[in-house]
């Protein structure tokens, strides 16, 4: 029988891999855990209060977008909205094209990965290097993050001694400390050179346009540093209402992130260089990218839109742990991703429609959830929609006897009585292969069937 | 305007009109957020110094023993800007000191002083503003960085910094040296930015 996507390439995951994707995701889960409780009483009443804040906001996205668009053009700052990742592509370019930019650097930015950036600006003759050690790692292995925060999780330092050693980043050397120290020499030198700096956002406020971008490496600011270009892709969804919010939010981010109670840099950019202040870079141009979000917030799976890309869920979940990222085959991992690349991926949705299966529906994701997404809420709305549109179901059992028998009442007395004689034969010898894997490991209690219709037909009988 | 923006909003509103009704924008007190401990913290100087030490930034009170610690860094060459004299008499006994940082010596110069535009308690955060520290690079590129802090300017809790914000095209918050976690999740600091932070409270 078929198998599940998810399940099959979990199956065939290398061993050492699985086991580094478990080992990291716990020990992410457990500082999460820790630090919430060092710090806060009734950490969970914070989460429903964020979770609010931002459900409010993606419902007043037309009224906030509005706004945040002022505010940004008040402070100097070029706005541009992109319909699709194509056309944010596009306007990335255009941008590049124009002023004549032929490097560019980059901080880590999901919605890049989401429209495939670098691709494009390779395609069109522009450097795009990515700064943050991981995604640096990913982009020179041609490979893709596997986690939102921690996009090489699935590599160990062997893995990446040998791609520096293939770049000519030094000698065969697997010290974590020295492979830092060479990106750090390399980066130099492309920051000094860049012609633009290409971030994202983490949140934007609509009240005073400051766009925030938090970050430990402290590329991000080098980003903004050197170059004289700053281009930010902004998913539409990451407008807030005031800077007030973020008293909630970024307490709330660093924490499900990493455990940290801020990430090493929190930057607030509120314009481009002025004749006062001209440090930073002269042109500011903020992209916002639609790419099917106002498609997921007409859908009754709008509240995936809250999600401020912490990774919790990713380290919290069982299938994750076991899977890894690219079990998901699309660039949101884990239980966000589940929910998000199916939506994300608009027309070809069938093609993703497994994802949403690959949960037990555990739970765990909402409960770390740092803005509380019902998470197991949308993966049942999401497997409705996918039988719905007779999408591919591998893995599923064949439930057609069961249908016949759960709708005629008078089959289903038989079978509850009659169902006995199962009591009498050895399950593990049956040639069903779905549910031998489930009887390695249980037991099925002695079948007493029927035994509640006759208690509950006693109890009317009184 | 563009027909790319028109074709977003109009989506936004086809999708939010037929909500029964929106979640309203909660309304919460600003200490909402704020760690139960800091409740019982003594005053803001003493605590800040406690968050950024916890954090990896060291704290300094006096010139002597910040210079004296560059000093057995091995700093050889140290950006001050010009008014602050002392303290350029100070490290100069034993590098190099220089009150003009120039993209050219980006890689030579391995400490620098810029002042703060303020702190804050709660996180053990230094805010710097363009203002303040007027070239980003300087702030960023030298493996020490020194930021000097006033101590009127700390601030208690991140809601407080953020209640205050100046205007000013970048502010940003550093706690802690620059790290990564990235190799194996194994801490490793001085990415890109200063491997040693620290701080002198005047």
């Amino acid at each position: 029988m078929a198998e599940q996507k998810v399940e099959l390439f979990a199956r065939r995951l290398d061993r050492g891999v699985q086991q580094a994707v478990h080992s990291n995701s716990a020990a992410g889960t457990e500082k999460r855990y820790t630090v919430l409780g060092k710090d806060y009483s009734a950490p969970d009443d914070l989460r429903r209060l964020a979770g609010q804040i931002r459900q409010h906001a993606i419902e007043h996205l037309d009224t906030y977008l509005e706004q945040a668009e002022q505010s940004l053009k008040r402070q100097g700052a070029h706005v541009h909205y992109a319909v699709t990742a194509e056309d944010a592509c596009r306007a990335v370019s255009d941008i590049l094209q124009k002023a004549g930019a032929k490097k560019v650097v980059k901080s880590k930015s999901m919605i890049s990965e989401e429209i495939h950036l670098n691709d494009h600006l390779g395609s069109v003759g522009i450097e795009s290097v990515e700064t943050d050690l991981g995604e640096y790692i990913i982009q020179i292995d041609g490979d893709h993050p596997s986690h939102i925060v921690k996009p090489i999780i699935h590599k160990n330092r062997r893995d990446i001694a040998k791609s520096f050693e293939r770049e000519g980043l030094g000698d065969y050397n697997d010290d974590p400390e020295t492979i830092t120290r060479r990106a750090r020499v390399f980066m130099r030198d492309k920051y000094l050179q860049a012609d633009a700096g290409i971030t994202g956002a983490n949140f934007v406020s609509a009240e005073t346009g400051r766009l925030v971008l938090v970050t430990n490496e402290g590329n991000s600011r080098f980003c903004l540093a050197a170059p004289k270009i700053h281009i930010a892709l902004v998913g539409i969804e990451k407008v807030i209402p005031s800077d007030a919010e973020l008293a909630v939010l970024l307490n709330l981010l660093g924490r499900s992130a990493t455990g940290q109670q801020l990430t090493v840099y929190t930057e607030f950019i509120n314009g481009p260089a002025r004749t006062d202040r001209p440090s930073g870079p002269q042109e500011m141009h903020v992209i916002f990218v639609d790419n099917q979000r106002s498609q997921i917030l007409a859908s009754d799976c709008r509240e995936i839109l809250r999600c401020i890309r912490c990774g919790a869920c990713l380290n919290v979940c069982p299938v994750y742990r076991q899977a890894s990222g690219h079990a998901y085959r699309s660039v949101y991992p884990g239980p966000v991703g589940a929910v998000l690349s199916p939506l994300l991926a608009g027309k070809n949705f069938k093609q993703l429609a497994d994802l949403p299966k690959a949960s037990s529906l555990c739970g765990a994701c909402n409960e770390v959830c740092p803005v509380d997404i019902p998470i197991p809420d949308l993966l049942l709305k999401l497997r409705n929609r996918g039988h719905e549109e007779h999408a591919p179901s591998p893995g599923t059992p064949p439930m057609g006897a069961f249908a016949k028998l759960a709708s005629s009442p008078m089959l289903w007395r038989f079978a509850m009585k009659s169902n006995k004689v199962m009591n009498l034969v050895p399950l593990e010898k049956l040639p069903l292969p779905y549910l031998q894997p489930w009887l390695k490991t249980r037991t099925l209690p002695e079948w007493r069937g029927g035994e509640f219709r006759s208690w509950m037909k006693d109890r009317r009988k009184k | 305007m563009s027909t790319a923006r028109d074709q977003i909003f109009s989506s936004v509103r086809a999708a939010l009109a037929p909500l029964p009704e929106r979640t309203a924008r909660p309304v919460f007190s600003k200490d909402v957020a704020e760690p139960h401990w800091l409740a019982t913290e003594a005053d803001s100087l003493t605590l800040f110094q406690k968050r950024a030490e916890a954090t990896g930034t060291k704290c300094f009170t006096d010139m002597e023993s910040c210079a004296a610690w560059l000093r057995s860094q091995g700093v050889r060459t140290v950006y001050i800007p010009a008014p602050l004299t002392r303290l350029a008499a100070l490290c100069s006994e034993f590098c190099e000191v220089t009150s003009n940082y120039t993209r050219a010596r980006v890689n030579e110069i391995d400490a620098a002083f810029t002042p703060a535009a303020g702190a804050i308690a709660e996180s053990g955060s230094i805010i710097l503003s363009d203002e303040s520290t007027p070239d980003r690079l300087a702030a960023l590129a030298p493996w020490h960085h020194i930021a000097l802090v006033s101590r009127a300017e700390i601030h208690r809790t991140i809601a407080d910094a953020l209640a205050a914000m100046p205007d000013d095209p970048n502010l940003i918050w550093v706690t802690g040296p620059s790290k990564t976690a990235d190799v194996e999740g194994i801490l490793i600091q001085g990415v890109h930015g200063p491997g040693a932070q620290a701080c002198l409270i005047v």
